[in-house]
C-alpha cells in the first residue's frame, strides 16, 4: 500500500558553519529582549558591556511569546552573536 | 501532481511501527494515511491540495490542504470531518491566538476546539454527557487531527519545542461541541458574529476542565463559579487574559428561568471573580516580578496598576473575556477552564466552509 508522509521533507541545505569567538571583548552582540523580564535583560546587557567589553545592540520583541518579526531576525543576524531567548 | 512524498509498504504492523520510528505520531497508533484515503478526503473538500492556510509555528511547516488531509486521516477523520479541521487551523493561525506561544509555553494550556452549528448534530459530535470524555468519533477524530497537524507540521513536540511543564491530556485530542438544542441562549458562534444556521469552530487555549459543583439558585451557582475562576494558581488571576465557563443545560435552564442572560452572568462573574491584591502578592516574589515586568513592557492591563492591597482584581480585563458555553449532561456540575493569561491563546472563531458552499 502507498502511505502518504505527514511531514515536510527536511531541507538538504548545508547548515551555515558556526564561528567561535575567542572573546566577547569588542564583539557585536544582538540581545533580543523578549519583553518578559526587562530588569534581568538590562542586568545581562550591563554585564556583557561592563565586564566583558561587548558591544550590545538590544532588539525588543513586541510580544515575548510570539515569533520575532522578520526585520528583527535580520537585524540580529548581522551581529556576531545573538542571544535570542531568556529562560526564567 | 501531488507534492507530498509517499512510501510503499505492504506490512501493516511494520507501517504502524514506522510512524513511531520516524516520530510521525503522538504516542498513539494512527490510521495509516493511504493514498486512497487521503485522495478521498481531498476530493470531498474540493480544495486545491497545494493551497496553504499559512505556516504552523513553532517550526513553520506549511499548512497545505494535502498535509492537513494526511494528518486528518491519521487522526481518524472521515472526509465530512475535514472542513472542520481546516476551519480549526484557520482559527489557530490567527495572530490573536498566538499559536507560537501556546505551543511552546511552560504553561499547560492546549487549544480547545468548540464546534457549533448544524454540522455538529449531523456528524454526531457529543455536546452532552461526558462531553470532554471519550466515546465519540467526531470529537476524538477532529481533536486528534488538529493535534497531529500541530505535531507533524508545527513541530510542537515535548522534549523539543513544546516546553509545557505538565501539559494535560487534551494534547491528544481536545474538541467538544456546544449543546444548542437544550440551550436557552444563542450559541457561542452566533454571539461571536457568525450568521444563524452557519457552522463554526472556536479555538481557545486553556487548562483542562476544573469541576465546579454548581447547583441551587442562580446566586448560589454564581457564588461557586466565581470562587473557582479566581483560584490563585491559575494564570488569569495573575495575568488577565480570557477564561471559559462551561454550564450544563440544566444550569443554563435554571439561569434563564431566573431571568439571567449570558451577558448578565458574565458581568456578575467579572464583578465577583476577583482576588484582593494582597492575596495575589502573597503568591511570592516570582509572580510579582513577572507582573511588574509585564507592566514595564506596557503589556499589563490597567486593572493591575493598583497599589491598594485591598483592591479586588478581576480575572479578565472586561466581562466579554469570560466565554460561556453550554455543554454536558443535565446535572449539577459545571466547569471552569482558565486561559493562558494576557500572553495569548485568545478565542478565535472561524466558519466552516462546507464543500460547494
Amino acid at each position: 500500500m502507498e502511505i502518504m508522509i505527514p511531514v515536510w521533507a527536511q531541507s538538504d541545505a548545508e547548515p551555515i558553519a558556526k564561528r567561535h569567538l575567542s572573546s566577547l571583548r569588542g564583539s557585536r552582540i544582538a540581545l533580543v529582549d523578549d519583553n518578559f523580564d526587562m530588569h534581568f535583560t538590562s542586568h545581562l546587557e550591563k554585564l556583557l558591556c561592563d565586564i566583558h567589553g561587548a558591544v550590545v545592540e538590544r532588539l525588543i520583541k513586541p510580544l515575548g511569546s510570539a515569533a520575532s518579526p522578520k526585520a528583527l531576525i535580520e537585524q540580529a543576524a548581522k551581529a556576531e552573536v545573538a542571544i535570542v531567548g531568556i529562560g526564567l | 501532481m501531488p507534492e507530498t512524498d509517499s512510501l510503499v509498504i505492504d506490512d501493516y504492523e511494520q507501517a504502524i511501527e514506522l510512524f513511531y520510528e520516524r516520530g510521525w505520531t503522538d504516542g498513539l497508533p494512527v490510521v495509516l494515511p493511504t493514498r486512497r484515503l487521503v485522495d478521498g478526503m481531498l476530493a470531498h473538500c474540493g480544495r486545491d491540495r497545494h493551497e496553504s492556510l499559512g505556516v504552523i509555528p513553532p517550526k513553520g511547516g506549511r499548512a497545505s490542504i494535502e498535509k492537513l488531509a494526511i494528518n486528518a486521516v491519521m487522526g481518524g477523520c472521515r472526509p465530512e470531518h475535514f472542513p472542520i479541521v481546516l476551519a480549526a487551523f484557520e482559527a489557530l493561525l490567527a495572530p490573536e491566538h498566538n499559536l507560537n506561544g501556546v505551543s511552546q509555553t511552560t504553561h499547560m494550556c492546549v487549544s480547545l476546539a468548540i464546534v457549533n452549528g448544524p454540522i455538529s448534530r449531523e456528524l454526531k459530535f457529543n455536546s452532552r454527557d461526558g462531553v470532554f470524555g471519550n466515546g465519540y468519533r467526531s470529537n476524538a477524530a477532529v481533536g486528534r487531527a488538529v493535534r497531529l497537524g500541530l505535531w507533524n507540521l508545527g513541530g510542537a513536540v515535548p522534549w523539543g519545542t513544546d516546553k509545557a511543564t505538565l501539559s494535560h491530556p487534551g494534547e491528544y485530542a481536545f474538541c467538544i461541541a456546544e449543546e444548542e438544542e437544550d440551550n436557552p441562549w444563542e450559541p457561542l458562534h452566533i454571539e461571536r458574529g457568525c450568521p444563524p444556521g452557519s457552522d463554526a469552530v472556536t479555538v481557545f487555549a486553556c487548562e483542562g476542565p476544573q469541576s465546579v459543583e454548581c447547583d441551587g439558585t442562580p446566586a448560589e451557582m454564581l457564588h461557586v463559579l466565581a470562587d473557582q475562576m479566581c483560584a490563585l494558581g491559575n494564570n488569569n488571576v495573575h495575568f488577565g487574559g480570557e477564561t471559559l465557563v462551561i454550564l450544563n443545560p440544566l444550569n443554563a435552564e435554571d439561569f434563564a428561568r431566573g431571568g439571567w442572560s449570558k451577558q448578565d452572568i458574565r458581568h456578575y462573574l467579572w464583578e465577583n471573580a476577583r482576588r484582593p491584591l494582597n492575596d495575589i502578592r502573597a503568591c511570592g516574589a516570582g509572580s510579582e516580578r513577572m507582573r511588574k515586568a509585564q507592566l514595564d513592557a506596557g503589556r499589563y492591563l490597567a486593572r493591575h496598576v493598583v497599589d491598594n492591597p485591598t483592591t479586588r482584581v478581576p480575572v479578565t480585563s472586561k466581562p466579554e473575556d469570560i466565554h460561556i458555553v453550554v455543554a454536558g449532561g443535565r446535572s449539577y456540575f459545571a466547569a471552569v477552564l482558565p486561559g493562558w493569561g494576557s500572553f495569548g491563546g485568545y478565542a478565535v472563531t472561524a466558519q466552516i466552509k462546507r464543500p460547494g458552499s
